[in-house]
């Protein structure tokens, strides 16, 4: 029992250690990693990308640099304000007329990444009035949820106001919904143009779009293809008001849901997957570019406003730990252990082992060193052994852990 | 067939590299008061330690009533009555709930001798311990042991801060208690003079060795000093075999040992040794106790 | 032996535990009185959307009150057994020494989980009035590593107090303060839902670890 108890306290050793070691490590030794910012010249039709290399360079694909002016005109659509301003905005592009309002309407800004989706989700949300009448939304009095039916609960009473439950249940009930819902997808904020309501998948996979219209509930069902399961479903609130969502399913395909027709657009392009990277989507007059971003590369992919491919770009750089602080840490720790991830919002123990060999040598001297201590003590070593082993396993983190908490029984 | 409540045999120390004892043997038989003396430092709080099993000696062993000290049995711990020096207790508890604690401890519990004592003490019944003197808190431990009715009984300096009063009420009290029920008593303590009226057998320990193990009344009778004045201040006596120690002041000399008065006379007599004013000096366990030991 | 060690526990931590579980109502009181405050001046269902989507803590004053409680008991507990290394005392009673320190760590362990108890019923009691569970739910998710913090506190400092080298105890306090910060990393409610189980199970296992600095005391390590 009491030599259990010695090995439960080197395992929590280990645990802090192993969190608190690599932790004071990176603190101490951590090097800013500078990625590109790559964005579609339609001008030019080629990438520019903005580099971050002690002094800002403006390139693109072949190499070629660019002076901050000429890096803005041609990028027309991002800059569009600065060209007005210096009167160098072009009058067309690639035939379309360069209407600065038209510009302003097209141009939509989206971005994603894992730990908005790999996070804690709220289950209760405000249902806001799409048509008030007023220019301004308001926060609702209560807020509803989906779970055997969808209740909504007023906040000043903490009540359920049975009346409206069961109104909207009723209607969902009628329209095939089977409750519960497993994802709720929208903008639960006044802070918006207008309000579109709420995606929401069913427990069977079917998507519904839900909105209250003069207090009356409005739901409408998409028709989605057989067997297509989503990953998240992102609605946007663009001024162009062509799309309800930005749609990421299972099988890492990107869609776009229109609005008033429910017809489900595909971009053509694998593996997206915003679990795992993040993804921006920039919308213009011309174009669509779907970036993705992880860690050490960047991918862009250009659509037509028909989301026909135009081009596509991809990058890559050296991350952390091809670096020589990633792997001098590789080395010294065997693993590294963190409760946090940039890629989720929870909090776990994750786990990220040594990608080299060395970090073996290392945890085999520190084992020498151990038997070396082992024998001046002269202990018997078979009494050892384990500690010896979680050395070899554990590096440096166990070496410290089994000599904070000494291995003195006595028969 | 004599039993022995105390057996310690060939118990080796070390604090780091620094040599406690080694190879020590005392035996502690039943019914006997034992004393342990020794000067600071001499290993006595160790051999406490090591009997209660608060301390892994590097080697040998000691056996309580058989057992190992080191996995005494509860059944064993009960047998053993434990004062810690300075008469360490609970003393976030007042007297009423120590003796409820203790009642619930040891299934022999006799509350008699404990409250006759605490009957004596000018405490109030709520008054933690923790507020009570040395001397008030002296009584509960003991009245606490008393209680207990272990067989053997082992103090660690049981007369630390206790005023000469309290000293004599808890020597008469333990010494009457002891002999009536035939307890065993192992005990250290500062003030030699108290062990004279408590002890019947002595150890004195000095640095790394047992000077002398035995009844106390034989250990006074044959353990003797002889004082003399000496012609010649530069003699040594020192080495003599017969001699156990020496305290010289100028020609002033006290001579410690075992050997009668005629032995030592001849042999003053033998190497010619000029002396005046020979006489046994009568001597308490105090005196033969630093006789034994020396004063540094 | 339950019984009197049971009885001697109580009587060292009676106070501080009664004390503890009032300031913990306090706490948790307190902490209501600021919802009351904030949903009169900002309407209820502004204050709900500000827990539901822009990650408002309201129950966040009860951060450090579980660990405060461990520290207390633990300290209330543990270090009067070291004064004077009464301990001594403790281990010479008729039983087994790992018993005697179990009985103490699962007496001081059952105080603690009834306060605990106590304020999260309270808690979910008086939070059941202004919220619904879906606010309630996650919050309690967000509420249970502190508590687990408290426990594991409780562990360590039971382990640290009784160690009697005063390196080691150096060496074991630093342990606990690379382990204890692992309750309290900052994130969104319930964000702690996954790896609760785990540190559960971590602290747990870390309740006998007081064993392990009985044992260097039995032994005359100095």
């Amino acid at each position: 029992m009491v030599k259990l108890s010695r090995y439960i306290l080197i395992l929590i050793a280990i645990t802090g250690l192993a969190i608190a070691l690599p932790k004071l490590y990176w603190i101490a030794f951590a090097q800013p990693i500078k990625s590109p910012f790559v964005q579609y010249s339609a001008v030019d039709h080629d990438f520019m990308i903005l580099r971050n290399e002690g002094e800002t360079v403006f390139t693109n694909t072949k190499g070629e640099t660019f002076t901050r002016e000429e890096y803005e005109a041609r990028l027309p659509f991002v800059y569009t304000r600065q060209l007005l301003m210096n009167q160098t905005l072009p009058d067309s592009l690639n035939g379309e007329e360069m209407d600065p309002h038209q510009i302003s309407k097209y141009r939509s800004i989206f971005r994603l990444k894992p730990e908005d989706i790999r996070a804690p989700q709220p289950s209760l949300f405000p249902l806001f009035e799409s048509q008030s009448g007023r220019v301004n939304l308001e926060m609702p009095e209560d807020f509803f949820r989906i779970t055997w039916r969808m209740e909504f609960i007023n906040a000043q009473t903490n009540q359920i106001n049975e009346e409206k439950s069961r109104m909207f249940s009723a209607v969902l009930y009628k329209r095939g919904f089977q409750f519960p819902a497993t994802s709720i997808n929208g903008i639960p904020t006044t802070l918006k143009s207008c309000d579109e309501g709420y995606l929401v998948v069913d427990s069977a996979n079917q998507l519904f779009h839900i909105k209250m219209v003069e207090g009356k509930p409005f739901v409408r069902q998409v028709d989605l293809p057989e067997g297509l399961k989503f990953k998240t479903v992102q609605c946007t609130d663009n001024s162009d008001k062509l799309y309800y969502a930005y749609l990421f399913s299972e099988d890492k395909h990107l869609y776009m849901l229109t609005q008033y027709d429910y017809l489900l657009e595909r971009f053509p392009v694998d593996n997206i997957d915003p679990e795992k990277h993040e993804i921006r989507i920039y919308g213009d007059l011309l174009n669509f570019n779907v970036s993705v971003l992880g860690e050490g590369f960047v991918r862009s992919h250009i659509f037509d406003r028909n989301l026909n491919p135009v081009d596509e770009y991809s990058e890559n750089w050296p991350v952390q730990s091809q670096r020589k602080e990633g792997k001098i840490a590789a080395a010294l720790f065997p693993v590294q252990l963190s409760m946090t991830d940039p890629n989720s919002e929870f909090i776990n123990f994750y786990f990220q082992p040594s990608t080299t060999y060395y970090c073996f040598a290392a945890s085999l001297l520190l084992a020498f060193v151990q038997f070396i201590l082992i024998r001046k003590r002269k202990q018997k070593l078979l009494n050892q052994l384990p500690d010896i082993l979680i050395i070899c396993l554990t590096g440096i983190v166990g070496f410290l852990a089994v000599n904070f908490f000494p291995n003195k029984f006595f028969s | 067939m004599t039993s022995y409540a105390i057996e310690c045999n060939n118990l080796t120390h070390y604090y780091g590299k620094k040599m406690v004892y080694e190879n020590l043997n005392f035996r502690v038989e039943d019914g006997s008061i034992l004393g342990l003396l020794g000067k600071n430092g001499a290993g006595k709080t160790t051999t406490i330690n090591i009997l209660n099993g608060f301390l892994q000696p590097r080697s040998g062993e000691c056996l309580i009533y058989g057992e190992n000290t080191q996995h005494l049995t509860p059944q064993n711990k009960a047998r053993i009555g434990f004062l810690i020096e300075g008469h360490v207790q609970y003393t976030f508890m007042n007297i009423h709930q120590i003796e409820k604690f203790y009642a619930r401890v040891y299934r022999q519990w006799n509350p008699e001798p404990y409250w006759e004592l605490m009957s004596k003490l000018k405490v109030t019944s709520r008054q933690k311990i923790s507020t009570m003197s040395c001397g008030q808190r002296s009584q509960v431990a003991l009245g606490l042991i008393l209680a207990q009715d272990p067989d053997l009984l082992i103090l660690d300096d049981f007369s630390m801060g206790l005023d000469p009063g309290y000293r004599r009420l808890f020597i008469d009290y333990l010494r009457e208690y002891a002999k009536a029920k035939k307890k065993t008593i192992f005990t250290t303590s500062h003030i030699i003079q108290d062990m004279e009226r408590l002890i019947d057998d002595v150890l004195i320990m000095d640095y790394n060795c047992v000077l002398a193990q035995q009844n106390v009344n034989d250990f006074m009778r044959s353990f003797k000093q002889f004082y003399l004045e000496v012609e010649d201040p530069s003699i040594d006596l020192k080495k003599e075999d017969f001699v156990v120690n020496v305290e010289k002041v100028h020609n002033k000399v006290e001579i410690y040992t075992y050997e009668s008065e005629e032995f030592v006379k001849k042999f003053l007599e033998k190497n010619g040794i000029e002396h005046r004013a020979f006489q046994q000096v009568e001597m308490g366990l105090e005196d033969a106790f630093i006789g034994l030991t020396g004063k540094y | 032996m339950w019984k009197a060690m049971i009885y001697k526990e109580w009587l060292k931590i009676r106070w501080f535990t009664i004390l503890y579980a009032l300031l913990g109502m306090l706490a948790v009181g307190y902490l209501f009185l600021k919802v009351q405050h904030d949903t009169t001046f900002n309407q209820p269902n502004n204050y709900w959307n500000l827990i539901l989507f822009k990650g408002l803590k309201f129950f966040s004053p009860l951060k450090f009150i579980p660990l405060a409680g461990g520290l207390l008991v633990a300290v209330a507990q543990y270090f009067p057994e070291t004064v004077n290394k009464r301990i001594k005392l403790t281990f010479h009673l008729p039983f087994n020494e790992n018993k005697v320190l179990l009985c103490m760590m699962g007496f001081g362990s059952c105080c603690l989980l009834a306060v605990y108890l106590i304020l999260i019923t309270l808690f979910s009691g008086i939070a059941a009035f202004y919220f619904p569970s879906n606010i309630i739910l996650p919050a309690l998710v967000s509420l249970i590593p502190w508590f687990l913090a408290g426990f594991s506190t409780y562990y360590l400092v039971a382990l640290i107090v009784l160690e009697p080298v005063w390196k080691f105890r150096f060496l074991y306090l630093l342990v606990a303060a690379t382990f204890i910060p692992l309750f309290f990393i900052n994130g969104s409610t319930a964000a702690y839902q996954p790896v609760n189980i785990t540190l559960a199970v971590l602290t747990v296992l870390l309740s006998i670890s007081l064993l392990f600095s009985g044992y260097r005391f039995r032994k005359g390590e100095m």
